[in-house]
Formats: structure tokens, C-alpha cells, sequence
């Protein structure tokens, strides 16, 4: 073949061009560290990169998320605790108590300590986390118990008009009675938890839980009689001051959840539902327990009947807790894998996009000496011509 | 018997024969690095011999050579590498100015990076995560505000950017135009002064060199097929003739007009004056639409078809600046993708609007909420604007507590209807779906106090904008994800990209070969020159020797003769 100089000039600056070409890949692949540089490079690499990038960032922002379900749950799980210290104590003053050895007086200090501690247990369910409450469902603004006061009124205040019957939870021995009617002058109330019979069903007379209140304000407490024979009820007379008007916004309740995205579709409640623990139930038999502490009538015995209802109040919060504890765990194991796939995703995407620096340097080295010898070559081949040699 | 003086005339056309060949070197080396240049060679061939036969010929021995003439001086040029050359030339230029189209897309989309558009719309996924933790924290919210400015803003740019380049494409294709028509007008020129020179018997080997150039430039705009027309009169055999120059189609068959007959730009037998090219656009829209050519008074005389438009520049711009027969079916690069974007940003501003609308605004101090407002503005699209370009944030968010991030609360529904408002939710999401939510929400006789309740804690409908990212969206007639769809465009963009950048760099490689090809035919070499050189010269030198030696002869008749014995 025939090869002239301007064939020689020509391939020597393309060579040298391509030589350059390549450099820059590689110093693009040195400096961003990345394979490539435009989608074009790879279209599949692109696609998946962009993909793993954004898996990356959601695994980064479920982990945020978690940091604040931990945040949530471990204020929920400590403030549980703390109530369950307060609800234990009481229970403690209310045995010492029982005792009929304590005169009037010692128990007045007792019923003092009490409403301390009643008090410790209305700011425990206002604990607030980075300024949101955590006992109020979605109402993470306002406090769940603003004014104890709601919640001491005497079943005369539903006579004379102080509070409204509709709106008045009576608290008895641990249970919650409402208002469902009036019959004969008396204002009836059926505790909460049984629907069956409704108030003008023909079995309300025999079966339902209830209280009533007559015109002079006395209280009595109708519950349908187990035992066969004998009267189909069982009727007690209470004192006055045994029963606790309070009104049903006193706590609030706020029942919705605050859920939280832990994984892709999986939103865990983060909250604890107020009404569970800090409820009109709670606060009114420790206030039923000051009150019978105030009043000299009261005897030790009578006394022990109040201390049962504290159990059970503690078997409640321990039973939120160990639901807490349980969602903790769960988080905890969401956590772990999060973790694990955070690491995936990273390395997924990192063997996706990223260069293999130990190699690009070894092709940056080759492509380094295939270019010297681009230069070198063509620097001396063009050089030379005939002419240098002719006379 | 021959004259004495015979030799001194063989010898003195060896002289200038030889003069002539070195002279054809000089201007060979002269041209050895203008482009388009071809080696020339001086074809020597000896003059009629003596005597000539017939019937008063002298009869002598032998046929006496008379010396050299100088026969012609010819191109050395191989035509078919020159149609190789320009059919690699033409895709060369095609595909180049299609990668290039589609690298300035690239560019602009910029992905995958940190700052391309598929990361900005991750961050505002972030932020709605991030505000459905804490939908009371302003700080959240504002970080809401500033992503989704910062997305708009990013649709904003990505559109303008495109449609910058869009309107370059339109000044490129008309100084493209342009350069077209005056290639063909040039070669016109050269084609009429070829058929006046060589009759004459001259070979305008500097007129091919032009053609052959104008030729080559040409055969990149568009995909052509070159004729000689051998002139007429006395015209040398080595003479190449004007030339006609046709379209023809991809696989390199004539294209036709509405008769049937070859589309002839450059009539090299004269008969027709050469037409020009016109690149028709849209009054009202950027795109092409209409490619035909016009004859000498200016008039339509082919109409090409947009789908069957020659290889080359010109197809490679009208591509990617967009082209079609009317405004609903323009394609092209960049209206496809300024479409695309365009539809994304739609979708996903109508369905954050959507969504937000059948949320709650945060409380203001006397507890009140309200029913979420519109989050994108699109109404500059009212004005025939892309979603993309109109999209930005709307007044109401530049107030953070109107972010709507809460739900209604379940607890303020009245009884019967908190069901009916959850089968809304589950419902299929057809048109109406957002529409029903709404008027429920609107509907103060569902709600306990006679107006939805919402609270600042409630992050639901946070949640529920945060969920868009994985939610299938309509996307035309499929169904996909925002952020898939998005994955999908750049895919077959830079599917398009890599095929573009490989078929110019085939294409590329097969020109340069064949260009090699070439040059190793037609380009000077300056060591042959400086052999031919000497060669000619020792040829010269030895003529002249050769008139030395009969002047000798000639002194020894005329004066050594007659004086024999002196």
C-alpha cells in the first residue's frame, strides 16, 4: 500500500486524539470514582443506579424513622414505669393505712401524701416528648388531664345542676358508670363495659351493673345476683363520698394512632391510647381512697377493698408496658435488619457504579504507555522525508 | 532518409515533455497539504513515429521513434472509494448530529447525580417522611416548602434548558439550509464551467478537486448519488465530466418524486438549473414541517415525506429539533422528552394536589382547620405552557400552616359514618376517587360538632404524600411510578444515546479506513515527488546531453567537413 506523509500526520494525530479520549474516561473514572459518568456510557449501570440511590435513601430515612419510634416508645416505656412506682406506693400508703392502729390524723397525712402523689401521676400521663405529649393520641398539642378539678365532683353536683349527667362519668371500685336514663326519680347509671341489657330492656331490671342516684342523693349500687335463690340482685347503699362524679372530658380522648413508616407499607402505632391508662377510672379510686382516708368512719377493713382496685390498676399499666416492651422489640428487629439492608443496598450499589480504582489505574498505566508510544512513534516518523537525505 | 536535424527535434520535445513533468511535481508538492487535493500525473506518450505508413512512405529501415509529448495530465483518483468515502461520510454526519442531540439531553438530565432531578424529587419524598414524624414542627414543614420549590424549580429548569436547545436547533438547521443551497448552487457553477472548458479537450483536474470537495461536504447534509455526464466536442479521454447529483434513499435506491422519477439536485447535462433546498416550519409550534426543495422561479418541485427525509445533518437536526404534520404528532429528541417531562410533572403536580387536598391545614388559634388547597400551580399551563415549565408552588403553601399534613379525626365523625368514609378510602381509584373523599369531608352533617376536627399531631395525610412515591400513577395507558417512569425515560434515552454514539463511532472508523483508503490513492508523497523529481530532472539533463552531442554532429558537418588534408 501506498502511505503518504499527510497519511502519516493524520494517523498521528488521531492516535494521539484517541490516546487522549481514553485518559479522559479514565480520569473521569479516577476523579468521580464512578464508572460512568452519562447514562450513555452504560444505560443498564444508569438505570440501576438510580434505583439503588433511591432504595439507599429510603433505607437512610426509615432509619430516621426509627430513631424516632425508639424516641417514642422508650418516653412511653419510662413514663409506664414511673406510674407503675406512683400506683405501687399508693398502694403501699393504702396497706399502712389499713391498719387500724393509725389514728384520724396519721391517715389525714397519709390522704395528704396520696394526692402528692396524685398529682406526680397527672404530670407522668402529661409527659411530653420534643414537646409533644404522648398520652393524647393525635392531639399532640394539648395536655390529655388539664384540671383536676373535673374530676372530683359529689354525686349531689348531678342533682343540683353543677354538672350534667350526660357528660358525668361515676367512678366505683374501679369501674366506669354512665348515665342511661332516669326511672322513678332516680338517675340510673350502667357501667361501662356491658351494653347488654340496654336501659328499657325488660332484663334491665335483674341484669345490669349500675348505680343510682335518688332525689336526696343517695347512691346505691344494683348488681344482678349470682347466687341461685334469694333476691335477683344484690342492692348496696354507698357513702356519698365513695362514688366520683367526673366529667368525661376531664381526660382526654384522643383514640387515634400515631403511626410511623418503619419499613415500605409497614406503619407501626407509636403511641400509647390514653383511655388504657390514664383514664377518669384511674385518678377517681385514688381520689375515692383520699376521700375514705379523710373520713373517720372508715374502717381498716373497708380500707383493703380500695387497695384491690390499685392491683388492678397496676395489672393494667404493667399490661401497656409489656405491650410497649413487645413493639420495642419489634422495632428493634426492624432495626437490625435496616441495618443488614442498608448494607446491601450500599454495596449493591456501590459494585453497580462504582469504579474498580486498582484497576482503572492499572488501564490508566497501560493507556499511559500506549500513548507515549503514540507520540513517540509518530514524532519520528514524521520527522524524516527524503529530502533530509538527498544532496 | 531522415533530416539531420531529426534528433534536435526529439530531443528539444524530451526537454519540454521532462519540464512539463516537473512541473506537474512542483505543483503537486506545492498542493501536498490542501485538503481535497489530488496527486496529478503528467501521462507521457511518444509521438507518431516516422515514417507514416502509406503508399509514398520512404521506405527506410526501421520506425523511427520521433521523441515524447505530453498526452494529458490526469487525477489519480479511484471514483469508487470516492462513493464508499461519502456513503460513510453521510452516516457519519447523521449519527453524529444525533449523538450530539442526544448528549446535549443528557447534559441537561444530568443523571445520575445529586443534583438531577430523580434526587430532588427523593428529597421531597424525605421531607413528607420527615414531616409525617413531627407535622408539628415548622421546621418540618418548611423543609416541605423548600424541597417541593426546589423540585418545581428543577422541572422548571430542565424544561427550559431543553427548549433553549430546541430553539438552537432551529438557527442550525436554517444555517444548515443554507449551506446546502450554496453547495449546490457552487457546484452548478463548476458543472457549467467543466462543460465549457472541455470541449476543448482541456481535463480540469482543479475543477474536480472542487467538485469532488463540494461533493464529499454534501454527501454529509444529505444522502446523494453522484453521475458523471461526459462532455461533448473534442473532450480529452481522460475528462470526467460535469456531474448529476441525486437523492437516494438509505439502502442507496434512487428517491423519487410524486411522478416517479429521481429527485435530480444538480443537473450535470445543463438541461434543468439546479434546485435549493426549504426547510418548512410551524407558524405556531417548533417543528418542521415540510422538507422540499424548489426549482430556479422558486416554486415547490418536490415534496419529501417527513418519515423518508435523506440520511445525513439535515436529518439528523430536523430529528432532533422535532418534526411532524401538525402539532399532535411532532417527534423528534427533544419534543419527545420535553413531552415526557412534561407529563411527569403533570402527574405528579395533579396527584401531590390531589392528596393534599383531602388533608387539613394545621390548627390556627382558635382550633379551626381547613380543607388542604391546591400545592402545585399549574394555571400557567392555561396559557398552552408544559406542566413542566408552569409547575411551582402555590401561594398557599408560602404560608407553612397550610400544608395540609393532618387527617380528619376518626373520633369527630359521626357514628355510621366514620365506615362510609373508610370504604372512600379503600375505594378504586378512578377519577372520582379524590373528588368523593373531598365532598365527604366537605359535608359538615358527617361530623360531631358540624365541622371536621383535625389535629396538629396527625401526620396521615404527611404519610399519605410520602406514600405518592410508591403509589402506580396513570402515565398514559400504563401504570407506573413516578420515579420508575422517570428511570424509564433516562433508560431509553440513554438506550438511544449509546446506540447513536456507537453507530457514530462505526461509522466514523469505517470513514477514516476508507478515507485512508483514499489518500493512500490520491494524496501527495513527498518522498515519490522527490524520486520523480530526479527522475525527470536526470531525464532533462540526459535530452539535453542528447542535443549536446548532435550539436556536435552538426559542428563536424559544417565545420569539419571539407577540409580534409588541411
Amino acid at each position: 500500500m501506498r502511505v503518504t506523509q499527510s497519511m502519516l500526520t493524520n494517523n498521528t494525530l488521531r492516535y494521539i486524539n484517541q490516546g487522549y479520549n481514553q485518559m479522559a474516561r479514565l480520569q473521569d473514572q479516577l476523579v468521580t470514582g464512578k464508572k460512568i459518568t452519562r447514562p450513555s456510557q452504560d444505560p443498564v449501570v444508569a438505570m440501576k443506579g438510580m434505583r439503588y440511590r433511591t432504595e439507599v435513601t429510603e433505607i437512610e430515612q426509615f432509619k430516621r424513622n426509627m430513631g424516632d419510634a425508639h424516641n417514642w416508645l422508650e418516653t412511653a416505656d419510662s413514663a409506664l414505669d414511673q406510674a407503675n412506682q406512683v400506683m405501687q406506693r399508693i398502694r403501699e400508703l393504702g396497706t399502712q393505712a389499713s391498719n387500724d392502729s393509725y389514728d384520724a390524723s396519721e391517715r389525714a397525712n397519709i390522704a395528704k401524701e396520696i394526692t402528692q402523689l396524685r398529682e406526680h401521676l397527672q404530670s407522668i400521663a402529661n409527659t411530653k416528648n420534643s414537646n409533644k405529649y404522648i398520652f393524647n393520641g393525635t392531639n399532640t398539642m394539648n395536655p390529655p388531664v388539664i384540671d383536676m378539678e373535673e374530676m372530683m365532683y359529689l354525686p349531689d353536683d348531678l342533682l343540683n345542676g353543677t354538672i350534667d349527667p350526660e357528660e358525668a362519668d361515676l367512678v366505683y371500685n374501679g369501674q366506669v358508670y354512665r348515665y342511661v336514663g332516669e326511672e322513678d326519680g332516680e338517675q340510673i347509671y350502667q357501667d361501662v363495659r356491658q351494653t347488654e341489657p340496654a336501659f328499657g330492656d325488660p332484663e334491665f331490671e335483674d341484669g345490669a351493673f349500675r348505680l343510682t342516684v335518688d332525689g336526696d342523693g343517695t347512691v346505691r349500687h344494683i348488681r344482678p345476683n349470682p347466687a341461685d335463690g334469694g333476691d335477683p340482685t344484690i342492692s348496696k347503699t354507698l357513702r356519698t363520698n365513695d362514688v366520683v362524679v367526673a366529667n368525661r372530658q376531664a381526660v382526654s380522648f384522643n383514640t387515634q394512632n400515631i403511626d410511623i413508616e418503619l419499613t415500605k407499607g409497614v406503619k407501626i402505632p407509636v403511641n400509647v391510647n390514653p383511655g388504657e391508662v390514664f383514664n377518669n377510672a384511674i385518678f377517681g379510686d385514688i381520689i375515692r381512697l383520699e376521700r375514705a382516708l379523710q373520713d373517720e368512719s372508715v374502717t381498716g377493713d373497708e380500707l383493703t377493698s380500695y387497695i384491690d382496685n390499685m392491683f388492678g390498676h397496676v395489672d393494667t399499666i404493667v399490661s401497656v408496658q409489656a405491650e410497649v416492651g413487645a413493639r420495642v422489640n419489634r422495632l428493634e428487629m426492624m432495626e437490625n435488619r435496616m441495618l443488614d439492608q442498608e448494607i446491601t443496598a450500599k454495596r449493591i450499589m456501590s459494585d453497580n457504579e462504582d469504579a474498580d480504582i486498582e484497576m482503572v489505574i492499572m488501564e490508566l498505566m497501560m493507556q499511559e504507555n500506549v500513548h507515549m508510544a503514540a507520540l513517540a512513534s509518530g514524532s519520528r516518523i514524521i520527522q524524516r522525508s527524503l529530502v533530509d537525505f538527498l544532496r | 532518409m531522415t533530416s539531420t536535424f531529426h534528433g534536435l527535434e526529439t530531443a528539444r520535445r524530451a526537454m519540454m515533455t521532462q519540464q512539463y513533468a516537473l512541473q506537474t511535481v512542483g505543483h503537486n508538492i506545492a498542493n501536498a497539504n490542501t485538503v481535497g487535493y489530488t496527486r496529478q500525473r503528467v501521462n507521457l506518450t511518444p509521438t507518431e513515429p516516422y515514417p507514416n505508413a502509406g503508399m509514398n512512405a520512404p521506405r527506410i529501415p526501421g520506425h523511427i521513434g520521433t521523441g515524447v509529448k505530453a498526452g494529458s495530465i490526469q487525477r489519480v483518483r479511484d471514483q469508487f472509494i470516492d462513493v464508499q468515502f461519502r456513503n460513510e461520510y453521510n452516516k457519519f454526519g447523521y449519527w453524529d448530529t444525533r449523538y450530539k442531540s442526544l448528549e446535549k439531553v443528557e447534559d441537561i438530565l444530568n443523571e445520575p447525580s445529586n443534583e438531577g432531578l430523580n434526587n430532588q424529587i427523593d428529597e421531597f419524598w424525605k421531607a413528607l417522611q420527615e414531616l409525617s414524624l413531627d407535622p408539628s414542627d415548622s421546621g418540618a414543614r418548611r423543609v416541605v416548602q423548600q424541597q417541593a420549590v426546589a423540585v418545581a424549580e428543577t422541572f422548571n429548569h430542565v424544561h427550559d434548558s431543553l427548549t433553549k436547545i430546541q430553539n438552537d436547533y432551529k438557527n442550525e438547521i436554517e444555517v444548515t439550509e443554507k449551506n446546502i443551497n450554496t453547495l449546490l448552487n457552487e457546484l452548478d457553477n463548476i458543472n457549467q464551467q467543466i462543460r465549457e472548458t472541455e470541449p476543448h479537450g482541456y481535463v480540469t483536474n482543479d475543477l474536480y478537486d472542487q467538485q469532488d470537495n463540494i461533493l464529499d461536504q454534501l454527501s454529509q447534509m444529505m444522502n446523494i448519488k453522484v453521475t458523471r455526464e461526459k462532455s461533448g466536442g473534442n473532450a480529452n479521454s481522460v475528462a470526467e465530466g460535469a456531474v448529476t447529483v441525486t437523492l437516494i434513499n438509505d439502502s442507496g435506491q434512487p428517491m423519487t418524486d410524486a411522478n416517479g422519477d429521481p429527485i435530480v439536485l444538480v443537473d450535470g447535462t445543463g438541461e434543468s438549473a439546479h434546485k435549493s433546498l426549504a426547510v418548512e416550519f410551524d407558524e405556531d409550534n417548533p417543528f418542521v414541517s415540510g422538507f422540499t426543495f424548489l426549482d430556479e422561479d422558486g416554486e415547490v418541485a418536490v415534496d419529501i415525506d417527513l418519515d423518508s427525509m435523506p440520511r445525513g445533518v439535515m436529518k439528523g437536526l430536523i430529528q432532533a429539533y422535532g418534526y411532524g404534520d401538525d402539532a399532535d404528532s411532532v417527534q423528534g429528541v427533544l419534543p419527545d422528552m420535553i413531552s415526557e417531562i412534561n407529563e411527569m410533572a403533570l402527574v405528579f403536580a395533579t396527584e401531590i394536589n390531589n392528596v393534599h387536598q383531602i388533608g387539613f391545614t394545621k390548627p390556627d388559634i382558635n382550633g379551626n382547620v381547613e380543607l388542604g388547597g391546591l400545592f402545585f400551580d399549574l394555571s400557567a399551563m392555561d396559557g398552552g405552557a408544559g406542566a413542566a415549565s408552569a409547575i411551582t408552588i402555590h401561594d398557599n403553601i408560602k404560608n407553612l400552616d397550610n400544608i395540609a399534613a393532618s387527617g380528619v379525626s376518626l373520633d369527630h365523625i359521626v357514628d355510621g359514618q366514620k365506615e362510609v368514609y373508610q370504604d372512600l378510602l379503600n375505594a378504586d381509584r378512578d377519577e372520582d376517587y379524590y373528588d368523593n373523599i373531598r365532598s365527604f369531608l366537605e359535608d359538615g352533617s358527617n361530623f360531631v360538632n358540624g365541622q371536621p376536627v383535625a389535629y396538629e399531631g396527625d401526620a396521615t395525610n404527611a404519610s399519605r404524600l410520602a406514600d405518592i412515591k410508591d403509589a402506580a400513577l396513570a402515565f398514559g395507558d400504563s401504570s407506573t411510578t413516578i420515579g420508575s417512569f422517570y428511570q424509564s425515560v433516562i433508560g431509553d434515552m440513554a438506550v438511544n444515546t449509546s446506540e447513536a454514539k456507537s453507530m457514530r463511532d462505526n461509522s466514523e472508523g469505517l470513514m477514516h479506513s476508507v478515507g485512508y483508503h483514499r489518500d493512500a490513492i490520491s494524496s501527495v508523497s513527498l518522498d515519490e515527488e522527490m524520486t520523480l523529481l530526479i527522475q525527470f530532472q536526470h531525464a532533462y539533463n540526459a535530452a539535453a546531453r542528447n542535443i549536446t552531442t548532435i550539436d556536435e554532429m552538426l559542428d563536424r558537418i559544417i565545420n569539419g567537413m571539407g577540409i580534409v588534408g588541411r
